[in-house]
Order: structure tokens, then C-alpha cells, then sequence
């Protein structure tokens, strides 16, 4: 996939560009206003990841820019701004998510991956994963063309890691994507394991590869190596 | 005390005691003139009688008249002083007289005691006038004096009554501006007109003290402002630094441990800046709009959402839940229902009861926990938190701000052993 990564602070676009850096993947950046801008009217880019405050111009313009000429790019906003006016104008100015910083980049991959997702949509909705196949229409997923019965936060589970494959997902990243803010008064995550065990129990019950390992107990891989 | 009664204690108290001493000065002023003259009829009495002694070396008739009686008595000589003395006068009733007296009765009188020698004989002289008629002035005099002095007083009070009432109605005003005076409403401070200089005087002051907190206050939220979103970037840098340390391989198992502290921290951190933007948003008012909420959905969404931090801690938890219809913020609402069952599950021990109970008027939360009962003056108090408590210490903050804009009423009581929330519709 390609992506634009429009974002004035150095640390934070380094790490996205090294995050979703790949085989098949191409990221370029931007850190103005201006440079996103002729970087916008150049090329297309299968999603966007639009940073509001820029040195020399608001990114909602961008976004607004982008709309007119209406370009057909994914455009995942995210801002320093944890308003609802500015999430629910984004979104009515044709965003197709609002991130609001500090982020996971798994979350944000997850988030990348759902846009694109929608936008390649072409008829088939099905998510293929090796054996494992995700029907994201229907929620359900199977192994092997044998359908396994999830939860809904395993299903969830799973689609995060499948977005995420490669890469080691924090505990503290899974528990906020899988229960938001929400999860702030568990000062440990070990009742994020019994559903990680389930999940993977399921899928090797249904003949599927073992894909989900513990990473030094900080987290979680998915991986097919 | 209030102004007017200390006002009036001290105006009356003086008044009476001033006009109190000058009507005994009065009294004692005219008492003496009278006497004076009284005394100068009996001289002229007395002379008369020398006179006629000179004249016929007898002693005249004595003759009652009217207030005037003279009686002669023989005496030694050298025995008699000259002297004038109150006594009393013995008023026998004429029939021309005014007043019909039926029977003889003493007055009180004025006399003068003299010596007269007629012949060889020494008399003792004692001339004696009423004084009736002075005491009938005097009292006549000491009663308008007292009359006037009572006039003088209930003027007063009620001049004052009225007159301070109305002087001080810019005080009065000022007081209701003061008294409802908030810190986070945008209004000025609305005075009433006055041409007393002293309320000028104090309009003014209030006025400025007012725009100067008030844009204290201004510039206190806006740092507070700025300065969480300001952080906000580089928590996100080091969020992600984070989660791209993560990627490299092989990390010992002290620095797995190491990573992990650095996670929550940074999590702790991020959920302490978002809440303390929350705060400011909410306190500015700057969350609107208002939507249908079913409340008994959103509680039943959210004890679902908590299922599996309910289990894990072994928390029983027990619902009873009316239907509740509410046409209000349901961004905020949901802040707050988070915000209670954070706290309910939080400060909970293992194995412990969470009940919420849902009714027309109110919503309850109830939770066991190791704490006694807390202090309900400081509960909703900012960084007001139990010292091993892992939340920002904003939580309870922001749900009593969020219950102020939807127009509820929270409040927080210790119920037989447990901590209890109410939210009252």
C-alpha cells in the first residue's frame, strides 16, 4: 500500500514511516503544510495520515483540498485535538477515521488497515490470512473452509492482529483497542490472556497454523515465521 | 448584628440618654428660677410685715389667703434662724376657690422662716406660699419634654428604618451580583446606579476584582490548556518510540520488565492529560448538543463492555434497572458512566459487590472497598485520591463537572460498608 504521512513532529513521523516500512509498502512524508499539499495534488495514495496542526496551514484545508478535487484517497485524521466538533467535522468533511494522539501504532495500523480494507472493497469482503479467512461483512471467520465461532472481542482480536502481523502488539495497546478508555482501571492486563488463549485455542482446534506467540511478556506476535 | 439595629442602638441609646440629661438639666433650671421667685414673693411678705411692725409695733392679723399663710410664734431670741425651707402648706378649701377642695389637705410649700421683734417680744415668723402651681408647670413642662423625646425617637427609628434601607439597596444589590458570582459564567458583574460615593467607590472595586479573577482564572485554563496539549506530542513520541522498541527482538527479561513500567507510565500519563483537557473542556462548557439516551442501554452496553474486568477481579456484579429516558449529552453521559464504573471496579477488592440500581429519579452505584468511608466534602476534589489508587485523581472531578452541565446532581455517601454514588435526575 501507499501511504503519505503528513506530520510536522520528527519523532512521531519517523516511527509511523518505520512502522508501516515493508516489503510492498510505500511510505512518503511530509512535515508542511505546503509540502503535503504538492505532494497531495502529484500523487495518489491509498491513505492518508493527516496531522491537523501544521506549520503553515490547518490539515482540515487539506482535507478539504482533497474532497474538491475528489480524489479517491483514504484519509485517517490524526490530531492533538480530542474534540468531538473536530472529529465529527472531519468526518462530515469526508475523513475516513479520527486518531486522537497519543496513539498505538498498532492501533493506527489497525485503523490504516480497516480504511484500505474499504476502499479496495471489490466484491469480496473476505480477508484471506493463509488458512484463515475473515469475512468482515459477516463477522465470522473460518479455517480451512470450517467456520469457527468467535466472540466478539476474540473476532476483534484477531482482525487486530491480522493487520498487525510482524509486529509485536502491546499488552497495554490490545486492552485499549478492545475495551478504549475504559480499561484505565486495570493496573494489570492478565484478563487479556484468557481471551488471547481461547482465540488461539479455537484456531488449532480448527486445523489452522499456530500463529500467536507471546513476546517477553510484553506482549503478543502474530506471525506466520 | 445588622448594621441598622447597631446603628439604631447606638442613635437611640444616645438620644435618650442626651435627652434625658437635658430635660433634668430643664427641670432643675426652671425648679430653681421658680423657687427664686417664690422666694422673692415670701421676701417681699416678710419685708411687709417688718413695715407694719415699725410702723405699729404689733404683729398685723394674720389673715389666711389664698397659697399664702403666716403664722407667728413667741420665741427666744438668738433661737431663730433666718432661713428658707420646703415645707408644706396646708390648703384649706375656699368656696370661690377653682378646685372645691372638701376637706383640709397638705400641699407642698415653700417657706421662710424669719425673726420679728414687735414690742419686746420676739417672734418666730414663718411665711409659707404653695407651690402648687410649680409643680403643676413643671410637670406640664417634664411631660412635653418626655412627650417630644418619644416623638424624637420613633421618628428617628423609623427615618432610619426607611433612609438606610434605601441607602444601602446598592449594597443589598451587589451582594445578590456577588453572592451568584461565578467564576466560569462569561457575564460582567451588573450594578445598579448609585450616587452614593462610597458604593461608587465599591461598584468599582468589585467591578475590577471581578474582570481581574476572572481573567486570572482565563489565563489559568488556557495555560492548563496549552500546556496539556502541548504534552500531548511528545507523549505521542514516546508512545510510538515505545512501540517501535518493541519491534527489535530479543530483550532480556529485566528489560521486558523495564519496557513494561515504561508502558504504564506513559499510558498513566496520557489518560492524566486527556482527562485534565476533559476537565477544561467540560468546565468551559464547550461540550454540546443533546441527543435521546437510554440510559438503562448504555449501562447494560457498558457492564458487558466490563465483563471481563468484573471477572477478573471476581466482582460480583448485581443490576437493577428501570427504563430511563433522558434527552441529554450522550458523549458526556458516557464519560460519566465510565468514569463510575472505573472507580466501582478500582477501588474494589477482590471478590468484592458492585450493585447499580437505575429508577426514574436516580441512578446508584454502589461498590465494596477496602477504604472507610470517605470524606464526601473531599471526594470530588481535584488530585483527591486514595494514595495507592493508579487513576489521575480527575475521574470523580470531571463526573461531578459533567453532572453540573447536565443539570444532576451527584453526590457520594458510605451506606453500610459501601462507597455509594448517586446520581439524582
Amino acid at each position: 500500500m501507499k501511504l503519505l504521512i503528513v506530520e510536522d513532529e520528527q519523532g512521531l513521523r519517523e516511527s509511523i514511516e518505520e512502522y508501516f516500512a515493508e516489503a510492498g509498502n510505500v511510505c512518503e512524508t511530509a512535515s508542511t503544510y505546503a509540502e503535503a499539499l504538492s505532494k497531495v495534488s502529484m500523487y495518489r495514495y491509498d491513505c492518508i495520515l493527516l496531522d491537523i496542526t501544521l506549520p503553515g496551514g490547518n490539515g482540515i484545508n487539506l482535507l478539504k483540498n482533497i474532497k474538491q478535487q475528489e480524489y479517491n484517497d483514504g484519509i485517517l485524521i490524526i490530531s492533538a485535538k480530542n474534540s468531538l466538533d473536530d472529529r465529527l467535522e472531519g468526518l462530515d468533511l469526508g475523513a475516513d477515521d479520527y486518531l486522537v494522539k497519543p496513539f498505538h501504532l498498532s492501533e493506527l495500523r489497525a485503523r490504516v488497515s480497516a480504511i484500505i480494507r474499504r476502499k479496495s472493497f471489490n466484491g469480496s469482503n473476505i480477508l484471506l490470512f493463509h488458512e484463515i479467512a475473515i469475512d468482515l461483512m459477516a463477522k465470522s471467520i473460518k479455517v480451512k473452509d470450517q467456520a469457527v465461532k468467535l466472540t466478539r472481542k476474540e473476532y476483534a482480536l484477531l482482525l487486530y492482529f491480522v493487520a498487525n502481523k510482524g509486529k509485536v502488539v502491546s499488552k497495554n495497546a490490545i486492552a485499549e483497542h478492545l475495551w478504549g478508555d475504559g480499561i484505565d482501571m486495570a493496573n494489570n492486563f492478565d484478563f487479556i490472556y484468557s481471551h488471547i488463549k481461547n482465540l488461539r485455542k479455537k484456531l488449532l482446534e480448527a486445523g489452522s497454523n499456530d500463529y500467536i506467540h507471546a513476546a517477553y511478556g510484553m506482549g503478543y506476535k502474530f506471525t506466520d515465521q | 448584628m445588622k448594621l441598622l439595629s447597631k446603628y439604631n442602638r447606638v442613635t437611640l441609646l444616645s438620644t435618650i440618654v442626651i435627652m434625658l440629661f437635658t430635660g433634668i438639666i430643664y427641670y432643675v433650671a426652671i425648679k430653681l428660677i421658680l423657687i427664686e421667685d417664690i422666694d422673692k414673693d415670701l421676701a417681699v411678705e416678710e419685708n411687709e410685715i417688718f413695715e407694719y411692725v415699725k410702723v405699729n409695733h404689733a404683729l398685723p392679723q394674720v389673715f389666711e389667703s389664698e397659697y399664702q399663710q403666716i403664722i407667728f410664734q413667741e420665741a427666744k431670741p438668738g433661737s431663730v434662724k433666718r432661713e428658707f425651707v420646703d415645707t408644706l402648706y396646708r390648703n384649706i378649701p375656699y368656696s370661690h376657690h377653682g378646685r372645691h377642695h372638701r376637706h383640709e389637705e397638705f400641699e407642698s410649700g415653700r417657706g421662710l422662716i424669719s425673726v420679728v421683734t414687735a414690742g419686746n417680744k420676739t417672734y418666730r415668723v414663718l411665711i409659707v406660699k404653695s407651690t402648687v402651681e410649680t409643680e403643676d408647670l413643671l410637670k406640664i413642662i417634664f411631660g412635653i419634654t418626655a412627650g417630644v423625646i418619644l416623638l424624637l425617637l420613633l421618628v428617628l427609628l423609623i427615618s432610619n428604618r426607611l433612609l438606610l434601607n434605601r441607602l444601602w439597596q446598592p449594597f443589598h444589590n451587589l451582594l445578590k451580583e456577588l453572592r451568584s458570582f461565578k467564576l466560569s459564567d462569561a457575564g460582567a458583574i451588573a450594578l445598579s446606579e448609585t450616587n452614593i460615593d462610597e458604593f461608587k467607590e465599591l461598584n468599582q472595586a468589585v467591578v475590577a476584582m471581578a474582570s481581574r479573577v476572572k481573567s486570572d482564572y482565563t489565563d489559568l485554563k488556557t495555560f492548563t490548556e496549552n500546556a496539556s496539549h502541548e504534552l500531548l506530542t511528545p507523549i505521542a513520541v514516546i508512545n510510538s518510540k515505545l512501540d517501535t522498541l518493541l519491534q527489535t527482538e530479543n530483550f532480556s527479561q529485566q528489560q521486558s520488565k523495564l519496557l513494561n513500567d515504561l508502558y504504564s507510565a506513559v499510558s498513566r500519563l496520557t489518560r492524566l492529560n486527556q482527562s485534565l483537557i476533559l476537565l477544561v473542556k467540560i468546565e468551559n462548557r464547550l461540550v454540546e448538543g443533546h441527543q435521546p439516551v437510554n440510559l438503562k442501554a448504555e449501562i447494560e452496553d457498558f457492564a458487558m463492555q466490563f465483563e471481563e474486568i468484573f471477572n477478573d477481579k471476581q466482582i460480583a456484579l448485581k443490576t437493577d434497572l428501570s427504563d430511563k429516558h433522558l434527552e441529554t449529552n450522550l458523549y458526556l453521559v458516557e464519560i460519566l458512566l465510565n468514569n463510575l464504573f472505573s472507580n466501582a471496579i478500582r477501588h474494589n477488592f477482590q471478590g468484592g459487590i458492585v450493585n447499580i440500581i437505575l429508577r426514574e429519579n436516580e441512578l446508584v452505584i454502589e461498590n465494596s472497598g477496602d477504604a472507610d468511608a470517605l470524606q464526601p466534602e473531599k471526594v470530588f476534589k481535584r488530585f483527591n485520591k486514595s494514595t495507592n489508587s493508579e487513576g489521575s485523581g480527575l475521574g470523580l472531578t470531571i463526573s461531578k463537572q459533567i453532572c453540573e452541565n447536565l443539570g444532576f446532581d451527584l453526590s457520594y455517601f458510605f451506606n453500610s460498608g459501601l462507597h455509594t454514588f448517586r446520581v439524582s435526575f
